[in-house]
């Protein structure tokens, strides 16, 4: 088929931006590490509060630089609502919902997942400036909606849990 | 009329209205013309419902921690802006414009079933009226346009305003149903003489996949809200996560009825624009054929790109990579529709009307929309911005940027052969720059609000955050857009009472529609067009510029000249969604009452199948 030169050049340019999109991201997931959140199992919303890991919501250490964030969420609060890490460590967080769809989502961060009743959502972020993060619900869920927040404190290595 | 002297003496006795004129021929008609001039004005009222939901959500924004409204009417006033605005002001404005204005792009004296075209409308009023009525009775949902399970169901969400809102879409998703329908068989069936489907106007072909989105993906959102509401009417289970269900279920459902539901908006968008670019350049529409099937493509791919609306659900990688891509491609067919509309304004002799304004405004917005998406629909960097404001920002610009745009150029275009007057020229570019400025102050600080993390649908937001500054300038470009929508009533209100007569052909068009006087006569053409050309109309007014096979055109080859038979009104679309409506009520307050809607709806559709037709003949005037 004889395709003119401009449409061809065209066609060929326009492969080309797909392609780059496509190898942005599979580069983006396996070089940056930017994780799609695969599923992590199920649990119980009616007893989630009382199976472990989530009977005891809180931060725990697994090694060195490395922690595991035990979350649960509920209209309108998260529990823990303040996170306390080192800087440079590496978050493992493992949340649940008890009632309805909430979200889970960190400015400024990779960190953004719906927390479905039901559904153990878990993520990893590594958390390498200190500062304070703040922790929305972003899935709409009802009048407190705007109150359901929470927040990320990244200390000092030097001050912190070690 | 070859019924048996028995049925015409039982069925002859049904009322059948006679009046042509005043109230009851309104409310009876069968007419496209009169039903897309009916359901111009009815869309055009709850677009100013949902206009003034917009305005006090975004005062309420306007600076942080304000309590200007309550908390839970704030989730109310977004939650019905959006239901509004989708299904009560967009989407019936494009099915205005389908009504009156596919018959005559493609040639025929009426649409295919002239009575369900009337209940279409009758259904979108009584689900509009019956959404709306829940203000006043005990307040309207606050779960969302959405919906999701299990925020949506009565243990979380006590109270009517979400059996409203589901019976409301349901009513309302009758009419749009039985719409997609019928201008399928319209358009595959009804169209003039030679005017074969690659002949058609590119509206036509935008109506044509719109049918078919509309017909394969209403189906499947009124499931989800029938399961919804039996969950929360008879107590099934098939969403209570504490019996074991899954919502996602819910998700998938709706947005396999969602995402084609943008494109059920955008498509009909894209023809109007096709139809004004080429009228307004002097040329014809560049790359017709790829246009065609780009269109297709846009409307088959659409079915395999939900998923990108749960990109954060936790599906995994290899689902959510091939979303992505499926997203992406999207993307291919839309930018070759970009550059076969800046091809056919290449070269051309631009006329800078209201009507190509509002076109051009449409490509300059609906790509920042359309570039918006291919962001969101990377999978890694959805989840730098996904359900933040950023997504607010980003499908504004295609609804209102895309689809609004494109129906100000379509009422400025088309107004004259439908309301007979010119609209006022200079009012309506006034209102297309006010409008452009509010809009891109409003929307474009969204997006970068969104890349700050503010999440969507929050009441209010603390001082701190870096977050105010744009908020205001978002509400101050919405105070403008409100400005520019009151200019635009004001030059509809004052042009149709005191405008200058329209002429038949006001733009020097290209298309049928033209052909014929303004507004349409009842019967639309007084000879059917023999059709030779895509561009029939200028191919007849100038045959000595018409290519190839095209020369052949002119009117001697049209049909005959003879009287007209055309379809006499009827009570009975009105009766039968009058019983559904009643029906909705009776579901919610009293079981007699059900039973009492959905026996006269019933009635409604026997007196429907036997009545027959009440045809009138016509004799077409001095015309042509």
């Amino acid at each position: 088929m004889d395709i003119d030169r401009y449409e061809r050049l065209w066609i060929m340019l326009s492969a080309a931006v797909l392609l780059s999109l496509f190898l942005a991201l599979v580069y983006s997931v396996y070089a940056l590490d930017i994780r799609l959140v695969d599923d992590a199992g199920q649990v119980d919303p009616a007893t989630a509060a009382q199976t472990p890991p989530f009977d005891e919501p809180g931060v725990y250490q697994e090694g060195p630089g490395r922690y595991r964030v035990v979350m649960v969420a509920r209209a309108w609060s998260f529990q823990p609502a303040e996170v306390r890490v080192p800087a440079g460590s590496d978050v493992t967080f493992q949340v649940t919902s008890l009632d309805v769809i909430h979200g889970f989502r960190v400015p400024y961060t990779t960190i953004n997942q719906m927390l479905i009743p039901g559904q153990v959502s878990e993520f990893r972020f590594r958390f390498a400036e200190p500062g304070e993060h703040y922790l929305f619900c972003h899935e709409y869920c009802g009048v407190g909606h705007h109150t359901m927040q929470g927040r990320i404190v990244v200390e000092t290595a030097a001050t912190g849990a070690r | 009329m070859a019924t048996t002297t028995l049925e015409r003496s039982f069925w002859q006795a049904l009322p059948k209205p006679r009046a042509r004129t005043g109230f009851w021929s309104w409310v009876t008609t069968v007419d496209h013309k009169r039903i897309g001039i009916l359901y111009f004005w009815t869309a055009l009222a709850f677009f100013l419902i949902g206009g003034v939901e917009a305005l006090l959500i975004r005062l309420q924004l306007a600076r942080p921690e304000q309590d200007l409204v309550a908390p839970d009417l704030f989730n109310q006033l977004f939650t019905m802006h959006a239901t509004t605005m989708i299904f009560l002001a967009i989407m019936p404005l494009t099915a205005a414009f389908f009504n009156y204005f596919i018959p005559l792009l493609v040639g025929a004296r009426d649409v295919a079933f002239p009575k369900l075209n009337a209940l279409s409308y009758w259904m979108f009023l009584a689900g509009g009226i019956f959404l709306n009525s829940s203000w006043v009775l005990g307040g309207p949902s606050d779960a969302g346009w959405f919906g999701y399970p299990n925020y949506s169901l009565s243990e979380f969400n006590p109270g009517l305003g979400v059996d409203f809102w589901i019976i409301g879409l349901l009513l309302a998703g009758i009419g749009t149903l039985v719409s997609g329908f019928n201008f399928i068989v319209t358009i595959l069936n009804m169209r003039a003489p030679g005017m074969s489907l690659m002949r058609m106007p590119m509206f036509a072909w935008a109506t044509l996949v719109t049918s078919f989105l509309i017909v394969f993906s209403f189906p499947v959102i009124t499931v989800a809200l029938l399961l919804l509401l039996f969950d929360r009417v008879f107590g099934t289970v098939f969403f209570d996560v504490f019996s074991g269900a899954d919502l996602t279920l819910y998700h998938h459902l709706f947005w396999v009825f969602g995402h084609p539901e943008v494109y059920i908006i955008v498509l009909p968008a894209m023809g109007i624009v096709s139809e004004v670019l080429p009228v307004f350049s002097r040329k014809p529409l560049f790359g017709y054929s790829v246009m065609v099937f780009s269109t297709m493509l846009i409307g088959f791919v659409g079915f395999g790109v939900w998923s990108h609306h749960l990109f954060t659900v936790g599906m995994g990688p290899v689902v959510n990579t091939i979303f992505s891509l499926a997203t992406m491609i999207i993307a291919v067919p839309t930018g070759i529709k970009m550059f076969n509309w800046i091809g056919t304004l290449f070269g051309g002799r631009l006329r800078f009307t209201a009507a190509m304004l509002y076109s051009l405004g449409f490509l300059a917005l609906f790509l920042i929309g359309g570039l918006t998406g291919v962001m969101l629909s990377a999978a890694p960097s959805n989840t730098q911005i996904h359900h933040t404001y950023f997504v607010v920002g980003h499908f504004h610009y295609v609804m209102i940027g895309g689809a609004l745009f494109s129906l100000m150029s379509a009422l400025h275009y088309w107004g004259p052969k439908m309301f007979g007057r010119m609209l006022d020229e200079r009012l309506g570019k006034v209102a297309f720059w006010t409008l452009f400025v509010g809009f891109n102050l409003t929307f474009f600080p969204m997006n970068i609000l969104g890349v700050m993390g503010m999440p969507r649908r929050i009441y209010t937001y603390s001082a701190g955050m870096g977050w105010d500054g744009l908020n205001a300038t978002s509400t101050l470009g919405a105070l403008i857009m409100a400005v520019s929508i009151l200019i635009t009533l004001y030059n509809l209100v004052t042009s149709l009472r005191n405008g200058e007569r329209a002429p038949a052909d006001p733009w020097d068009g290209r298309t049928l529609e033209w052909a014929i006087p303004s507004p349409a006569p009842e019967y639309n053409f007084a000879r059917l067009p023999n059709v030779s050309s895509r561009d029939e109309l200028w191919v007849r007014k100038h045959p000595q510029l018409a290519e190839g096979a095209a020369v052949a055109a002119s009117a001697e080859s049209d049909g005959p000249a003879e009287p007209i038979a055309m379809p006499g009104g009827s009570y009975m679309p009105l009766l039968v969604s009058l019983g559904l409506f009643i029906a909705g009520y009776g579901l919610l307050y009293s079981m007699p009452v059900f039973v009492g809607g959905i026996v006269l709806s019933l009635l409604g559709l026997i007196g429907w199948g036997f009545e027959g037709d009440n045809m009138r003949i016509i004799q077409p005037g001095g015309e042509q």
